[in-house]
């Protein structure tokens, strides 16, 4: 027997509350998942984008404090490279431009570049990180407890089903707001700081509850999507390739469906595509020039993923108490 | 002294299958066996107790509090063990510990030395910090055990406790149990197929079949046979042992080798018992007073099912 072993005692410690038991699970599973180094790789090149996009806020704020004709040249011709393009008639009016309006309206033209930047971000950079990054952490998550049978330790314990689900999706949320809601809101301070002015404040004070709204919106179905993906099966690469297949052939559905002679850009079969229903919900939100634009159709869709992929995720994890 | 676990008329069935069929039952404190053949409803039992699964009818209480209701409190004063190899993937032993600790609501530190202590009290040395995939099966067993103790309950529901265990293990197991029943008053209902098992640690037997109560006492009772008898050895051939006792007034009921089975309680009988040794001048190896063993026992209810379902 070890001299340290003091045999049984009681434990007599002060017991936490039963409604925070969740935070357990979702901190082991972010340390857990925190492990992959392909995760932290990730992660880093996810921040990338948002780098470059502060270094264009630098450029923009800089062309306004400086009069000299030449320095303002190049500052001009070095956003204009490094715009980003391809956001056909979202994009407000090319990098040259915002700078052309900048003298005339410069709280407007300001709000819209960021609030353009940060719909780059969210439409064009995450969603090729937020897809991997996914496919990595989430597919073991459910689909080892239901190998490793490790809901009966876990639900002998004061835990219920519904505390391991938040718990569970918590843990994808807080991965996902990692490379959405952080760098977009990094971005939004860089701006703050390089501003010469603190009219900044007003003209894009609203921008912080939209990038919020966005990630939310975009985090909450993919978790939900991605965690019962992963209950569906005990082999966590089967359940990665599920979650890759759905973003990829449902993008080219979408692409063959809306290019077809009975479906054009407008179509509700656009929908079919994953990256179509978040773009249109990120574009929404942040970019104001669209504000108009149908919000309702996108926001059901991924209600509805939600919804059914909760009540996936609550029978599989039900059905091992069954037998 | 208040019943442990009390049911009446509990009723569980999936679908057309009737898994638990009426049962009422009362569990004293202490280390109860629960038996029965495959399929009897045991383990629908031990989920009903930790609220797992519903039940269709009946009512009950554990530990004072009624069953299906305030199953989060039921369950932080209840430690289970299951038969299945069931373990929380990429996590080291001490971290399981720690994590179901604080599942228990134990804060990281507290946790973490209340692991340390149980996996101490469970017998388990460095193999603590590999991961739990890696560990043999009865290292597993270990774990599982340490898991099901960590939070402190006041009732340890033991699934299987020493299968895959070495014997000198499980010798060990079952002392553990022993302590725990004894010097820290922890109830203790143990499931299990190895009869010696339960003839060495429990007070109480409950053994099930097709779903009903067979049989529920404590084991000193159902050990004690109907009517009186004891088993008596001597040197020699016990045939001419049986006429001289016989010819003393006392009834043989079996003899085979060199041994007897006599009716009668042994201290009744002490001296012509002596007599016959003397004038045979034969030795008595032993003098044991007969008891109903639990497998016996077993397999007559086991039988009795049998008959029912047929």
């Amino acid at each position: 027997m070890a001299i340290h072993n003091l045999g049984y005692r009681h434990c007599e410690g002060q017991r936490g509350s039963h409604r925070t038991r969740w935070l357990v699970l979702t901190e082991n599973g972010i340390r857990r998942a925190w492990a992959s180094a392909w995760l932290r790789r990730m992660l880093f090149f996810a921040w990338l984008p948002s780098v470059l996009m502060g270094f264009m806020i630098f450029l923009y704020e800089q062309s306004e404090s400086t009069d000299d004709p030449f320095t303002r040249a190049f500052i001009q011709m070095g956003t204009a490279l490094l715009e980003p393009g391809g956001q056909g008639n979202m994009q407000p009016s090319g990098m040259l431009g915002f700078l052309r309006e900048k003298d005339d309206h410069p709280g407007e033209t300001r709000h819209l570049f960021w609030s353009s930047l940060l719909l780059t971000l969210f439409r064009r950079s995450q969603p090729f990180i937020l897809i991997p990054m996914l496919g990595v952490i989430t597919p073991p998550m459910v689909s080892q407890d239901i190998r490793s049978r490790a809901f009966l330790l876990y639900f002998s314990r004061p835990l219920s089903r519904t505390q391991y689900i938040v718990g569970k999706l918590a843990t994808v949320i807080f991965y996902v707001l990692l490379i959405t809601l952080m760098p977009a809101l990094m971005l939004f301070c860089t701006g703050l700081l390089l501003s010469p002015d603190l009219s900044v404040l007003t003209s894009t004070g609203d921008l912080p509850g939209r990038i919020l709204l966005a990630s939310l919106l975009i985090a909450v179905p993919a978790a939900s999507l991605s965690l019962m993906l992963s209950s569906l099966t005990t082999e966590s690469r089967f359940a990665g390739f599920a979650w890759f297949s759905i973003w990829i052939f449902g993008a080219f559905t979408a692409a063959i469906l809306s290019n077809s002679t009975w479906g054009d850009a407008s179509s509700p079969l656009k929908y079919l595509s994953l990256f179509e229903v978040f773009s249109e919900v990120a574009g929404s939100i942040l970019d104001p020039q669209l504000a108009s634009s149908n919000l309702e159709e996108p926001v059901s869709i991924l209600a509805v993923i939600t919804a059914v992929s909760l009540a996936v995720l609550f029978r599989r994890i039900s059905a091992p108490m069954q037998v | 002294m208040p019943a442990l676990i009390e049911l009446h008329n509990l009723t569980k069935k999936y679908d057309r299958f009737t898994a638990l069929d009426s049962i009422t039952l009362s569990i004293s404190p202490g280390v109860t066996g629960l038996l029965g053949p495959n399929g009897a409803g045991k383990s629908t039992l031990i989920k009903v107790l930790l609220g797992l699964v519903s039940t269709t009818s009946g009512t009950g209480s554990i530990l004072g509090l009624p069953l299906g209701e305030e199953t989060q409190q039921l369950r932080s004063q209840i430690g289970y063990m299951p038969e299945d190899d069931c373990y929380i993937n990429g996590l080291t032993g001490i971290e399981s510990m720690q994590l179901a600790a604080r599942l228990c609501g134990m804060d990281r530190t507290e946790a973490l030395r209340r692991g340390h202590e149980i996996l101490d009290f469970c017998g388990a040395r460095q193999e603590r910090y590999r991961r739990v995939d890696t560990y043999s099966t009865g290292m597993r067993q270990k774990l599982r055990f340490a898991l099901a103790l960590v939070h402190d309950p006041k009732l340890l529901i033991l699934d299987e406790p020493t299968t895959g265990l070495d014997p000198e293990e499980r010798d060990a197991m079952l002392n553990r149990i022993s302590i725990l029943s004894r010097d820290f008053s922890i109830s203790v209902l143990l499931c299990t197929h190895i009869l010696p098992d339960v003839q060495a640690v429990c007070e109480h037997v409950l053994i099930l079949g097709a779903g009903t109560v067979r049989i529920s006492g404590s084991m000193q009772d159902l050990c004690r046979v109907q009517t009186p008898r004891f088993e008596l050895r001597v040197s020699g051939a016990a045939e001419e042992f049986s006429r001289q006792l016989q010819n003393r007034g006392i009834s043989v009921l079996e003899c085979n080798g060199d041994s007897l089975s006599v009716l009668g309680h042994p201290e009744e009988h002490t001296t012509q018992i002596w007599q016959a040794a003397a004038e045979l001048g034969e030795i008595v190896r032993s003098v044991v007073p007969a008891a109903n063993s639990l497998e016996k026992l077993f397999l007559e209810a086991v039988q009795e099912t049998e008959h029912g379902n047929s």
